[in-house]
């Protein structure tokens, strides 16, 4: 399966901050981290692309560095630039200082600050540039026409997005439902959530100093502001890394600083200071080291930008915190990322070293599921339950500290979850409702402190997981040791559930041990070291069953032929097939089935005989209706009827040639006969057919004579069943001896899609485990089943 | 090495919309389009004055001829609506002949921005290398419109590029009676997973018929025993070709996807079902039909008996370890070429489509090979004379319905080390492999026993296999490693210095 392309400190140098003023043109505000290299100096970005290496390259190579050298006039020469360590000041011989951080990426950020300024038409787009190897990805913010930052409308509905926390548009399961991401939670993209360290930021927007000034007077001198983002892509990789990074994360950073810029001017005045701390700086010959250290302490726009580069670069969840004048805007970015994976990586795909560990497991899995099911989320209730990825007590607490409405519900939240404990189960109690339940979960899962997981039961199977990060297992071993030190070893523990898949209670010495055997479980599941191992069923018609039915279409075919009347006085006639079929529901099935199939043969074998001696001829419809004889109702009966009938046909109102009529008689009459011989043909033929009998095993009767040519056949998704495949399933549930488990059939056939695992019929069906298996395990011989995760 | 790569082209990338070369001679002031194709793509022209530009050249020209720091590099940039892009590499030529003692120019590609850059990331370079050498040592560009010298204008030669390129991904440039140049797109492919000396590469097409003298000799070498059944490092020693060599070379066959790597056969080997087998069961594209074709034992082809041939050719009494390997598929092949007289003097036997679903499906975590066919055997079906049992799961692996269940053995012990960094595990790409026979060296010159040396802990003195017990290396490494079966692994395991109860072994 694809990789996602994720930021990574390889691949992704660091972030700068460039702004551009209406008089004194643009400015290279800040960067982080401090040094950020040329990327062709680099030894891995040339080392690792063979595909860079080819006589073509080394000419331009050698064409365009000496030019390059000559003429960028980036570096004077004269200097030992070699062991320059990028923190001190350099002097050049004609007298020029070369100042640490006025380098970034390789290039002179005078340089660069002229061309990470975009015309206005990039205001509030994506703005890619590349550069050689080197590729800066940005979100331009211009100021408004009227060049005024401020915003009149102070208004924080205005943007939904940065004051609410874990409500309002994160009805997450809800949006991912609707969409067509198959996945639970991880990957719905928009929930324009908080982390749980957010602030209100209500009041702050609120209560700020209303001045009411001239708008003139207001006119900032910064005219844009442009937070780039320097990466190394690989260079397969360079759009879909753009765009990840674009999506999740720049786009919404920005929001936060723009949103400090319309209220206060944060961003310009912050700059303004950054700068002014650099040219002191510059004249003091700072070191680049001391000088950062002390930008990164003052300026929060600057440590903003640390914290951003820290956390995408590890793949965190970053969180801003920007001290404007008016109070602390907070804001937390993201690239969510995917908790589980429906199949295993390729085994040795270096890229999907970074997959491993993930828990594998089609549980997540409803891109197979119609829309129908989709709209009922209590199906996920029932068959999910929360699985915390850090301990509890950390997560409270990080809830306390900042506490709201919504706190003390949390609270309780984390408390009531087990990963034993379903969703639905949780929703039934006092203390929360299921809307709540849902949302609380989700939000949990968008930021990671949790994932969905169908709950823990000691009956199910689970074994160790074929995608498991066995190079983290010696670090797992002591960790493992440490929280469960009576347990058996870790190594010792997978071995046991990797030999032979068994239900997990028997690995538990005794009863008392099953708590903390499935406290065992959940830690195994947190490290993606174990998966559970489902059971997946499809329903197999056996020849037997297929012949009965088959027969059975037969001869209602024959009868209907023979009876063409049938339909209209079905409730007088005894062999009217709808009401056989209600005769077999509720009575003896084995009896009743094989004395209607005797029946009907017999019935069929005498065919003629029979609707001789029915009183509605189809002559008498026949003089009403002259189609009708064409009709294949019509044509069974027996000849002599028909041919009086026609004979005696009355001449039509536009009175036709008699000859043309008589032709045309004598037409429909061969034709009828042919028909009919052809019916009494059929009908014999199946008269001759081996009438069906059921035995107790149909899987076991495959070699009779009548059976032999007849493949078993599976119904893919008994659900969507018709025709044919739905007289299956109903002659399946005919064999059912027991009443309960000929009732529970219909209802669980929806399961036998291939894609619902067995282990959560129960579940779905509010029954209890063991019967839920005893009615499955009933039904065995008419399924054909697959484990897998 | 690397024969092949030239002979697997084919374009399919999205085109480009256009071709740009730009001129900006230091005397105007102004960046200027000088030749566009199509007309009017990037400014307004006379030849087609109603076209629509693609980009507000005003927007992107400090893309276009950027500043100094940025000559002579690969520069792209995105227009504000994301739909094109614009790739370029500004060429700057310092001399005295130019009114500025400097010539600037870009040959730029404008390009549908969701398509693939890297193949006209080397157009871009190709273009602009040639002509800055044209123009140093002619001022072919200088003089254009100048001179009235009867060659090609360049903005014909755009119209070439862009045209020859949108139809057949690479053009031919007469520039004049001397010089031509040629260019070609290039699809990228991604860099091959490593191959490992216990992967067996199955060919996806006949090599055997399409190698051909002028192919890289080692390949050559190879391509004979690459049959399905051999590993890599059983190839590289009947092939008398190192180990590493043999690595590269099929690395070589991968990138072009000619090979597939599965891994080796055993009866006791495990496999277990992935969630595809959906599509088995569904029978999606016809895959059981396919399967059915490729594994029943009534329509033995030719390449069977090629197989068969190359696996009893082995010289299993040298080699222990390799004959572990080869045996079991001798087995098989071995049951085949006994059936033959019966099966093929009936029709082909075709095994029926819920058969071989029933066969697929009955794989499980905990079920080795052996005992499926017990299983199977035993409910009175004869798997092992009427499929080819390890093709069948070939089939299964290649198609991603099965996977196989590795074998994996962990001493608490060195973990221990490992945690505490007294012990530096053994990475995959460290090659510390043997070769039966002792043909071709290794790179390093460890023997056997060595290993990468240093930090290890000396709790178990030399032991060779102490290194493979951190659970990150299947059996089969050690197998093709160390040259033992998984027998002789296990025995002498249990001759291993260290206290009872610390190995265990895991399936995954």
């Amino acid at each position: 399966m694809a990789v996602p392309v994720l930021p990574n400190s390889s691949n992704f140098l660091g972030v700068a901050l460039v702004i551009n003023r209406s008089r004194d043109g643009p400015r290279f505000v800040f960067h982080y981290p401090p040094h950020i290299p040329a990327v062709d100096a680099r030894p891995s970005s040339r080392g690792t692309d063979s595909d860079d290496l080819d006589d073509d390259d080394a000419l331009m190579d050698r064409i365009s560095n000496p030019a390059a050298g000559a003429s960028s006039g980036s570096l004077p020469k004269g200097v030992d630039l070699a062991n320059w360590n990028h923190d001190d000041h350099l002097e050049t011989e004609s007298g020029s200082q070369i100042v640490p951080w006025e380098h970034v990426g390789g290039f002179p950020t005078r340089d660069l600050e002229s061309i990470l300024t975009p015309p206005r038409a990039y205001d509030k787009k994506l703005f890619s540039v590349s550069l050689d190897q080197l590729c800066v990805a940005s979100y331009p913010i211009c100021v408004p026409e009227n060049g005024v930052w401020k915003k009149k409308k102070r208004q924080p509905k205005s943007r939904p997005s940065l004051s609410t926390r874990a409500g309002g548009g994160d009805d997450g399961i809800g949006t991912s439902r609707n969409g067509d991401s198959p996945v639970l939670a991880a990957n719905i993209p928009q929930i324009e959530t908080h982390d749980m360290a957010d602030e209100p930021l209500g009041q702050e927007a609120i209560d700020g100093p209303e001045d009411g000034t001239n708008p003139e007077e207001k006119k900032s001198g910064m005219t844009m502001f442009n937070l780039v983002f320097i990466l190394n892509p690989n260079k397969h990789e360079t759009k879909e890394l753009v765009d990840t990074v674009y999506f999740h994360i720049i786009r919404k950073i920005i929001k936060a600083y723009k949103y400090a810029q319309q209220r206060s001017d944060f961003v310009w005045k912050e700059s303004k200071r950054i700068l002014q701390l650099k040219d002191k700086g510059r004249e003091d010959k700072t070191r680049l080291s001391v000088l950062w250290r002390q930008i990164l302490e003052t300026s929060s726009l600057a440590s903003s930008m640390q914290d951003i580069y820290e956390a995408v670069r590890a793949n965190k969840i970053a969180a801003l915190q920007l001290e404007t004048p008016e109070g602390t805007v907070t804001h937390s970015v993201q690239i969510p990322v995917p908790f589980h994976l429906p199949d295993i990586p390729a085994a040795d795909d270096v890229e999907a070293e970074g997959l491993r560990g993930l828990w594998v497991t089609t549980a997540n899995n409803f891109a197979d599921l119609d829309m129908a099911t989709i709209d009922d989320l209590s199906f996920l209730d029932k068959t999910f339950a929360l699985l915390l990825l850090y301990d509890e007590k950390k997560i409270i607490s990080e809830l306390q500290a900042d506490g709201d409405d919504a706190t003390n519900a949390m609270i309780e939240f984390v408390r009531l979850s087990k990963p034993t404990t379903s969703f639905h189960s949780i929703g039934q109690g006092p203390s929360l409702s299921p809307a709540q339940v849902r949302k609380y979960a989700q939000h949990f899962i968008f930021w990671r402190r949790a994932i969905a997981i169908p709950p823990l039961h000691a009956r199910d199977v689970y074994i160790m997981s074929p995608n498991s990060k066995t190079s983290t297992l010696p670090l797992a071993s002591q960790t493992w040791a440490k929280a469960f030190p009576l347990a058996p070893p870790l190594p010792n523990f997978l071995a046991e559930l990797s030999t032979a898949p068994r239900p997990y209670k028997f690995f538990a010495p005794s009863k008392n041990h099953r708590p903390q055997y499935l406290q065992m479980l959940a830690w195994l599941m947190r490290g993606g070291w174990v998966t559970q191992l489902c059971t997946f069923a499809y329903v197999v018609v056996w020849p037997e069953i297929q012949y009965e039915v088959d027969y059975q279409i037969e001869a209602d075919e024959i009868k209907n032929a023979k009876n063409p009347s049938a339909t209209d006085d079905s409730a007088s006639s005894p062999e009217a097939p709808t009401s056989q079929g209600s005769s077999f529901n509720g009575s003896d099935f084995g009896d009743a089935d094989e004395e209607a199939d005797r029946e009907r043969a017999s019935s069929a074998a005498q065919g003629s005989f029979a609707s001789k001696s029915r009183p509605s001829s189809p002559a008498s419809k026949a003089d009403e209706d002259e189609s009708l004889i064409l009709s294949p109702s019509a044509s069974a009966a027996p000849t002599d009827p028909l041919e009086r009938s026609v004979s005696s046909l009355p001449p039509l109102p536009e009175a036709r040639n008699p000859n043309e009529s008589i032709a045309e008689a004598a037409r429909l009459t061969r034709l009828a006969d042919r028909r009919s011989r052809a019916h009494a043909e059929h009908a014999a033929q199946h008269a001759r057919k081996r009438a069906p009998a059921a035995t107790d095993h149909p899987s076991q009767n495959l070699e009779a004579a009548h059976l032999a040519h007849l493949a078993p056949y599976i119904i893919l998704d008994a659900k969507k069943a018709t025709g044919k495949e739905s007289m299956y399933l109903s002659a399946i549930g005919r064999r059912f001896k027991d009443a309960r488990v000929r009732a529970s059939w219909p209802v669980f056939w929806k399961y036998f899609n291939g894609h619902s695992a067995l282990e959560r019929v129960c579940l779905m069906e509010d029954l209890k485990r063991k019967e839920a298996w005893a009615l499955l395990t009933a039904m065995s011989e008419h399924l054909i089943t697959v484990r897998h995760w | 090495m690397g024969q092949p790569r030239a002979a697997t082209l084919s374009l399919t990338t999205r085109q480009p919309e256009t071709q740009v070369p730009v001129d900006t001679r230091m005397h105007i002031p102004r960046t200027k389009i000088v030749a566009q194709s199509p007309p009017g793509c990037i400014v307004a022209s006379q030849l087609a004055p109603h076209a629509k530009p693609l980009v507000d050249f005003d927007i992107i020209q400090e893309y276009i001829i950027p500043r100094k720091a940025f000559f002579n590099r690969f520069v792209t940039v995105n227009t504000p609506d994301n739909k094109y892009s614009i790739l370029g590499f500004p060429v700057s030529i310092p001399n005295e002949r130019y009114d500025r003692n400097e010539f600037i120019f870009n040959f730029g590609l404008v390009v549908e921005s969701d398509c693939d850059f890297i193949p006209y990331e080397r157009l871009v370079r190709r273009l602009a290398m040639t002509f800055a050498e044209m123009e140093k040592q002619g001022g072919y560009l200088s003089s254009e419109a100048k001179v009235d010298d009867g060659r090609r204008p360049i903005e014909s030669l755009l119209e070439i590029v862009k045209e020859d390129l949108n139809n057949y991904g690479e053009c031919m440039i007469p520039v004049d009676e001397a010089n031509t140049i040629n260019m070609k797109l290039f699809p990228y492919h991604p860099p091959p997973p490593p191959v490992r000396g216990w992967h067996v590469p199955v060919p996806k097409m006949k090599l055997t018929e399409i190698v051909d003298p002028t192919w890289d000799l080692t390949l050559q070498k190879l391509i004979p025993h690459i049959d399905g059944v051999n590993d890599v490092r059983r190839i590289a020693w009947l092939a008398d070709v190192s180990l590493p060599l043999t690595q590269t070379a099929l690395q070589h066959l991968l990138y072009y996807d000619t090979i597939l790597l599965l891994d080796m056969f055993f009866f006791g080997g495990c496999y277990a079902p992935r969630p595809s087998i959906h599509d088995f069961v569904a029978n999606r594209d016809g895959l059981v039909d396919e399967c059915a074709g490729y594994v029943c034992l009534g329509g033995l082809g030719p390449s069977d008996s090629v197989a068969a041939s190359s696996g009893s050719l082995s010289t299993g009494e040298n080699t222990v370890g390799a004959s572990t390997n080869v045996t079991p598929s001798k087995d098989v092949l071995g049951t085949t070429a006994q059936i033959p007289p019966q099966t093929s003097a009936l029709a082909p036997q075709r095994v029926s489509n819920y058969q071989l679903i029933k066969l697929m499906t009955t794989f499980c975590v905990g079920r080795s090979v052996m005992e499926w066919i017990k299983l199977h055997t035993d409910a009175g079906w004869p798997v092992l004379s009427l499929i080819d049992v390890r093709r069948f799961i070939q089939f299964g692996v290649i198609k991603g319905l099965l996977y196989r269940v590795h074998k994996y053995v962990v001493s608490k012990q060195y973990l221990a080390l490992l945690a505490t960094g007294q012990a530096r595990p053994l990475r995959d790409d460290e090659r510390v492999g043997v070769r039966p026979g002792g043909l071709g060296e290794d790179e390093d010159g460890t023997a056997a026993g060595e290993g990468p040396a240093g930090g290890r802990g000396a709790w178990m003195g030399e032991d060779p296999l102490q290194r493979y017990t951190d659970g990150c290396h299947c059996f089969d490494q050690i197998i093709t490693e160390q040259n033992m079966t998984a027998a002789e692994i296990v025995e002498k395991l249990k001759g291993f210095q260290a206290p009872a109860g610390d190995l265990t072994v895991f399936y995954r």
